[in-house]
């Protein structure tokens, strides 16, 4: 019989399923933002989402709360995090100062006026 | 005098010293050239006195060979009484040379004597053979200088040394023109001067003693190798004094006929020299020893050995090679055992060997067909005319011919005859017309070369030699009595002389004498007259001889005779024409004078010699018969017959003496003489009759004569032209056809290399690349239109990616799981 | 390492140049005279060195009366495929050893009037002088193939940038038409390599082909090699032209008579490929077309080194090479190669007397008178039938040995006669000279001398190498001598023409009259020297003979007694009988 897969999350107690659906939408909703915004202050944020969606993930398989067996990641999956946390920063210095330039140099921050990099 | 060691000695230094004086001259005259000084020298004589100093030397060392050592160890012996006499003398000859010994390893070749009457034919003469420096050797080949002295030899340098020295000091005054800067009037440049140029007269002399070298170098060869090398050296030598006046075209042209004619005439010598050396291995005329010790037989004794009777007959190593070459033709003849005379195994050999060496000598004795060339060669000074064109060098064919007597069969000996009998006929006729003192003078040596040959071909042998001999004499005689002519005329021609004999009486009378002796004046049937007298009736007696015997070549018989009546009338109207009646033009004959002392003693001496040659000296037997007689070739003396020709029969020499013969022939040869003579005088001195009156109503034969037979234009069109248009042919050959060829094959390759640079490196090999190049290019303009440049494209590529990627894995792993 | 051994000295003849090169190449800025001056030193030193051979006592000594190789060494140079570095000199070699070493002095001397690039010129000039000594030299195969395609290199350069108006095309097609003949060699050398086995020789073959020094060492070297029983397919190939030329003559073994090709043995094909090689060198007709487009295009000194010593490699490798190695197929082609040799006497002949061109006619004499060279050496004249006697084809050998000296000789001496004057007129037609005798009387004088030479007047040096082998002809065939004998005339009628077409007249006719100045002493000495020897050779040929006759000699004895049996198997192969044979012929 068919079966949502999604449908017993609500019945279950808070588990890993439940923090790696949110990642999932979070993921989802960055993807989404990325993809949809000409603004690059959006995909700059959707981008974070993305990072944060699966910082989500990562934490979540590696609390041992959670994730009751042997298999969590342990205290990986929170250095993982922080090294995300960490990238995404910098990456966001950058991305914004990139932002900037573009900005100087058009104008503009729409992402869809820099074609340069057309083939 | 040991003659053995002494003639070759004495000989071969009369010989040398002309060589001597070449290269006093050459170095004495050309080293200072070389060295830039060019005027200085041109006004001495002294080259000439050099020159004619060693020929009087030449002269004085032959005297001496003949007179001091020759005939004191070889007493002549009559030669009307032969017979046992001679037996006799040949067996005392035989005793004195198994005697001698040489230095030179000499070896005087004599048989055994045998008693009277067991042979009939006559032994090899006395003669002293040996050998002077090597050339090379291969194996039992050799080619070699040596000598081969016999009375003609010792004749023939007493003969020629003579002659030469006697032209020495006349073209000593003849070319005085050339002393100084000399004006050829011939010459006309592109400027329209005449031509001046600095004098030759050392030159000339220079040659002359080299070609004085070149002839006795001929005379004295003791093989036919060394013959070879020296008939060539008087051909060059001939080339250079014909062609003295190089920068007369003309000149230059007779030169190159008379050398290239002679080759002709060299190239049948070559063959006969081939069918010799390859079939007895040897050029030596005499016999010798090898060091060894061993007896190396000669060409002589290898074609008349003593075991045969010295009757001709080819050697087994001929008979060997004829049938090496051709074994059919001996077949017959093998099989048959018949009689020997008709074998004709190594006959045909023997045929082509004699022919071929009596080609050479058509073309050195300006034979028919090859008698064009010495007309010529007019072209060179009187001197040389004198000289090598009528005394010594165009006799040298004669003499090769007596020389190499015993190599000829019967039928070469009648090829001989004929050739003779043609060329005397043909000679005598065109001398009829020509107008050209000197012409005449060569038609008449062409045709009298003629009667010597036919003479020798006829079986005469004495006889032929004899008037080489007289003939040599009051030839030069003539010929430089027309030089003093020319000298006084400066002209050739004929018609523009006359009446000269007041002018210059030396001149004239000792040519007189000259004319006398080539027609054979003498008392007939007596023993009195000019030198010609005595040759010529021996040479008809002959005839009449071999006539009686061979009723098929009458005609040999008649020639001779009829020719005798056209000589006495074209040297007499070349007499009556130059020095009786009035002359013709004015103007040369004031300035004609009498030719210096230089010039006419020699003259003088020559005339001397011209009627006297043929007598016998006064208290003794000495005389040029009976020294020929002691030459006579081995196995002449008896009738021979012929083998390939068996009707054919040469008789012997001697019955020709015989009444029966010798009535008719002297009164048949004084008979048309005297005809010919008067002919002459009627025509010419007493004019009853108009020479021109006579051209006109003869004026056929006259054309026909006045253009020679048409011999030079026809051999220009037989010969000359078409080897010119062949030659032509060959080098167009080479340009046309095989460069063609060549250049076709180069075109050929290039054109195929483009056709596989086309099919297979353009089209397969770099479309194949090409094709790659431009499919990866394409391919990557397709990509480039998905590089569109725009983030929030690439993030849904990503996206998508990344889910397709997905669902791959997924269906990939749910694929292997299953299976 | 002192000059009195062999390796020492032939080296040092032979690399002398080629190490002179190497030094004009690394000199700094010299003046043209100096660099002319010494490449003459070097050549006239090398010419020294040949003439030491002579002299007892200096370096190595060469021996008259010795018919054998004399002074051999070898060193191997590449000893996987057996090719050694293997010189020898003997009489055969010696004569054209010291011609090369002798004409490259008048041929440098000759060259004083060029003046473009001389460095190039002198360096290319020494090194041919190495190719073309190593060439006579040189006793391995492979050795003598490279010094026969180092000598090719420099020529196509001397003609190619030196030469005249069509250079370019002259130098390409002397290249080619020597490639090609190079080409067919090398095929023959393979074949006959790859059938060649040492093993097969026994060890006194060895010894004399210096294969090996001693008996004793031939027997080590043969425990040390596949026995030839047991392994007969393991060939010890060689490229020994002595050892190759044991095996080719030798009666009892037939390392070349398998068939190759069209029912032919090897050898023929062997026989065939080299000679037309060689031929295509001579050069004889019909390959003979670069020759006069050569001649023309290139400067005095190389036509004189081209006639004078290049056409000799093409005979030299006749006599060396093509009889000795395969003496049954040159039994069987003697005819062929007869043939060739009166044809290119004809032909040459005849073109020669079409010629306008002065320096084409020269040439065009020079193919006639190579002509000779193979004629003689073709004469198989042992064929006598019942009684062979080989001293008819001494005689024919001798000669055309001769004749490659003397026209050595007088072919430089008429190229560099007809130079003097196109140095000074600038044309060579030969119906716009004359009178040149009283322009330029001695000039004129050594001229004629040296054309008679041509000629074959005797007394020169022509004369005893066309009589000895004219004369060896008849013994051979009849037909052949005839034509041969006929040359004369043509040859008479070609120079006498010449000769009164440009010496002789009252005027010259062509441009540049005033630039007839009398020969310099330069070219005197070059002259001179040519005239003397011209006439020395003719009036003493045994100053050549009595070096290269024991030689010839016995190489011709050695293959006169092969004949018997070669005739043996013409007679079996063809049993109609000799009659048709003779007929035939």
């Amino acid at each position: 019989m068919f079966e949502l897969p999604l449908a017993n999350l609500l019945t279950e107690p808070v588990g890993v399923a439940h923090y790696v659906t949110v990642g999932a939408i979070m993921f989802v909703c960055g993807v989404l933002c990325m993809a949809t915004k000409r603004n690059a202050l959006g995909i700059l944020m959707g981008i974070e989402l993305v990072l944060n969606g699966a910082n989500l993930n990562f934490i979540a398989f590696g609390s041992p709360y959670l994730r009751s067996d042997a298999n969590s990641l342990g205290l990986d999956g929170q250095l993982i995090a922080l090294f995300v946390i960490v990238l995404a920063a910098a990456e966001a210095a950058v991305a914004l100062a990139i932002a900037l330039n573009f900005y100087n140099n058009y104008g503009t921050i729409d992402v869809d006026r820099a074609d340069q990099l057309q083939g | 005098m040991d003659p053995a060691h002494y003639l070759p000695l004495l000989l071969g230094a009369a010989w040398l010293v002309p060589l001597v004086s070449f290269v006093i001259i050459w170095v004495g005259y050309s080293l200072p050239q070389m060295a830039g000084k060019r005027a200085s020298y041109r006004t001495s004589k002294l080259g000439a006195y050099v020159a004619t100093g060693s020929i009087v030397l030449s002269v004085v060392l032959s005297f001496f060979a003949m007179f001091g050592v020759w005939l004191p160890s070889n007493p002549l012996v009559d030669a009307t009484h032969h017979g046992e006499v001679l037996e006799e003398q040949h067996a005392e000859d035989g005793h004195a040379a198994a005697q001698a010994s040489s230095p030179f390893k000499m070896v005087a070749a004599e048989s055994e004597s045998h008693a009277a009457g067991e042979h009939a034919n006559n032994p090899p003469p006395k003669y002293y053979s040996g050998e002077w420096y090597n050339l090379c050797t291969f194996g039992k080949l050799k080619l070699s200088i040596g000598y081969y002295i016999d009375a003609l030899t010792v004749g023939m340098f007493c003969m020629v040394s003579l002659i030469a020295s006697c032209v020495h000091f006349y073209a000593m005054g003849y070319m005085h023109d050339e002393l100084h800067d000399f004006t050829d009037p011939e010459v006309t440049l592109s400027n329209g001067e005449q031509l001046k140029r600095p004098g030759r007269y050392h030159r000339f002399f220079q040659y002359l003693s080299l070609f004085s070298f070149s002839m006795l170098g001929v005379v004295i060869a003791g093989n036919m190798a060394m013959v070879f090398v020296f008939w060539e050296l008087v051909g060059i030598c001939s080339y250079f004094l014909i062609g003295f006046y190089i920068e007369r075209h003309s000149a230059s042209t007779a030169a190159n006929k008379a050398f290239i004619v002679n080759r002709v005439g060299d190239f049948g010598m070559l063959i006969g020299m081939m069918a010799l050396w390859s079939s007895l291995g040897t050029f030596t005329f005499g016999d010798a020893t090898d060091e060894h010790g061993n007896e190396v037989k000669g060409v002589f004794s290898q074609l008349r050995t003593e075991q045969n009777d010295y009757q001709l007959a080819p050697a087994d190593s001929m008979v060997e090679e004829q049938t090496r070459i051709a074994p059919h033709s001996v077949g017959e003849s093998a099989s048959a055992d018949g009689p020997a005379e008709y074998n004709t195994a190594g006959q045909w050999l023997l045929l082509i060997a004699g022919v071929g060496i009596f080609c050479g000598c058509v073309g050195k004795s300006a034979q028919f067909p090859l008698h064009v060339w010495l007309p010529d060669a007019m072209e060179g000074p009187t001197p040389v005319s004198a000289l090598v064109h009528s005394a010594t060098m165009v006799a040298a064919g004669v003499y090769l011919v007596g020389r190499f007597y015993p190599v000829f069969s019967p039928e070469v000996l009648l090829v001989i005859a004929y050739i003779g009998c043609i060329t005397l006929f043909i000679a005598a006729t065109i001398a009829i017309t020509a107008v050209d003192i000197k012409r005449v003078l060569a038609y008449s040596t062409v045709s009298q070369l003629g009667y010597m040959m036919l003479a020798l071909g006829l079986g005469g042998w004495v006889a032929g030699m004899f008037h080489l001999i007289t003939h040599a004499f009051f030839k030069s005689l003539l010929f430089l009595c027309s030089g003093s002519v020319i000298h006084a005329v400066h002209s050739n021609d004929m018609t523009d002389m006359g009446g000269l004999r007041k002018k210059m009486p030396i001149t004239a009378y000792t040519m007189l004498a000259g004319c006398l002796a080539i027609i054979g004046a003498g008392i007939p049937l007596s023993t009195i007259g000019f030198s010609g007298y005595y040759s010529k009736d021996a040479i008809i007696e002959q005839a009449f001889s071999f006539g009686s015997a061979n009723p098929k070549h009458i005609i040999l018989q008649w020639a001779p005779v009829v020719g005798a009546a056209i000589t006495a009338f074209y040297m007499f109207r070349l007499w009556y024409m130059t020095f009786a009646g009035k002359p013709r033009d004015q103007h040369r004959y004031d300035h004609a004078h009498e030719s210096p002392r230089v010039m006419t003693g020699p003259l003088v001496l020559l005339a001397v010699f011209a009627i006297g040659v043929g007598w016998t000296l006064p208290g003794t037997n000495l005389n040029v018969t009976n020294l020929l007689e002691q030459a006579r070739p081995v196995g002449t003396l008896e009738t021979t017959h012929g083998t390939l020709l068996p009707d054919l029969v040469v008789p012997n020499e001697h019955e020709s003496h015989l009444d029966k013969f010798r009535v008719p022939a002297g009164i048949a040869a004084f008979g048309t003489a005297a005809s010919g003579l008067l002919l002459a005088t009627i025509i010419y001195l007493w004019n009853l009759l108009n020479p021109d009156e006579l051209k006109q109503s003869f004026r056929p034969l006259h054309n026909w004569l006045w253009n020679k037979w048409w011999f030079d234009e026809l051999y220009d069109y037989v010969f000359v032209k078409p080897t010119l248009v062949l030659s032509g042919w060959m080098a167009k050959c080479d340009l046309k056809f095989i460069d063609s060829i060549l250049h076709g094959a180069a075109a050929l390759c290039r054109g195929g290399s483009q056709v596989v640079d086309k099919l297979f490196d353009q089209t397969m090999v770099d479309g194949t690349v090409n094709t790659f190049a431009r499919g990866t290019w394409d391919f990557g303009l397709w990509l480039r239109k998905i590089q569109t440049g725009r983030l929030r494209q690439y993030v849904l590529f990503i996206v998508v990616g990344t889910v397709l990627l997905f669902v791959a894995i997924t269906f990939v792993q749910g694929y292997l799981t299953a299976s | 390492m002192t000059l009195s051994e062999p390796v020492v000295y032939l080296s040092l003849l032979v690399f002398l140049p080629a190490l002179a090169a190497l030094v004009l190449a690394l000199l700094p800025k010299v003046t043209d005279d100096a660099l002319k001056l010494i490449t003459l030193a070097v050549t006239i030193m090398v010419f020294l060195l040949s003439l030491g051979l002579m002299r007892q006592g200096v370096g190595i000594d060469f021996q008259a009366g010795v018919a054998e190789m004399q002074n051999a060494f070898s060193v191997d140079w590449i000893p996987s495929f057996g090719i050694q570095y293997f010189m020898a000199i003997d009489g055969i070699s010696f004569p054209l050893v010291v011609l090369t070493a002798f004409l490259c002095v008048p041929a440098m001397a000759a060259s004083w009037p060029i003046n473009k690039h001389v460095k190039a010129y002198c360096i290319l000039f020494l090194l041919l002088e190495t190719g073309m000594l190593g060439v006579f030299l040189a006793l391995d195969f492979f050795l003598f193939y490279v010094f026969w395609e180092v000598m090719l290199l420099p020529m196509y350069f001397l003609i190619g940038v030196w030469g005249g108006p069509r250079r370019e095309y002259a130098a390409i097609k002397f290249f080619l038409y020597t490639l090609v003949g190079s080409v067919l060699m090398l095929i023959a050398i393979l074949m006959l390599y790859f059938n060649s086995d040492l093993r097969a020789l026994d060890n006194d073959q060895l010894v004399a082909a210096h294969v090996v020094e001693s008996v004793e060492a031939a027997r080590d070297w043969r425990s040390s090699v596949p026995d030839l029983s047991a392994e007969p397919d393991r060939m010890q190939n060689t490229f020994n032209i002595l050892a190759l030329q044991q095996m080719g003559q030798d009666p009892d073994l037939d390392l070349f008579d398998d068939e190759a090709l069209f029912g032919k043995s090897i050898q023929w094909w062997a026989f065939l490929l080299l000679f037309v090689g060689f031929v295509i060198k001579v050069p004889s007709v019909p390959f003979h077309t670069w020759l006069p487009d050569a001649h023309v295009e290139a400067p005095t000194p190389i036509s004189m080194i081209l006639a004078g010593i290049l056409l000799k490699m093409g005979g030299y490798g006749i006599i060396r090479i093509c009889y000795p190695i395969c003496p049954g197929a040159g039994y069987d082609l003697a005819y062929f190669v007869c043939f060739v040799g009166v044809s290119s006497m004809v032909y040459g002949a005849f073109a020669a007397l079409a010629q306008k061109d002065f320096k084409r006619m020269v040439a065009y004499s020079s193919v006639s008178h190579m002509g000779y060279v193979v004629l003689g050496f073709g004469v198989w004249s042992a064929v006598a039938g019942t009684s062979y006697n080989a001293d008819y084809w001494k005689m024919g050998a001798n000669g055309a040995m001769f004749q490659m000296i003397a026209h050595g000789i007088s072919s430089a001496g008429m190229f560099f006669m007809v130079g003097v004057i196109y140095d000074r007129v600038h044309h060579r037609d030969l119906d716009k000279f004359g009178g040149l005798f009283a322009k330029m009387p001695v000039y004129s004088g050594l001229a004629i001398g040296i054309f008679f030479a041509g000629l074959g007047l005797p007394g020169l040096c022509g004369f005893i190498g066309e009589v000895l082998v004219v004369l060896s002809v008849w013994k051979y065939s009849v037909v052949l001598a005839v034509i041969s004998a006929a040359v004369v005339i043509l040859t008479a009628g070609y120079i006498l023409w010449t000769i009164q077409r440009v010496y002789l007249g009252a005027e010259y006719k062509g441009p540049h009259g005033d630039a007839l100045t009398p020969i310099s002493m330069r070219e005197l000495a070059i002259a001179v020297p040519l005239l003397v020897l011209a006439v020395v050779f003719g009036v003493y040929p045994n100053c050549v003979l009595r070096y290269m006759q024991p030689s010839v000699d016995r190489q011709v004895e050695q293959l006169a007694e092969l004949t018997p049996l070669f005739e043996q198997r013409e007679s079996d192969a063809n049993p109609l009988g000799d009659d048709e044979q003779m007929a035939a012929r």
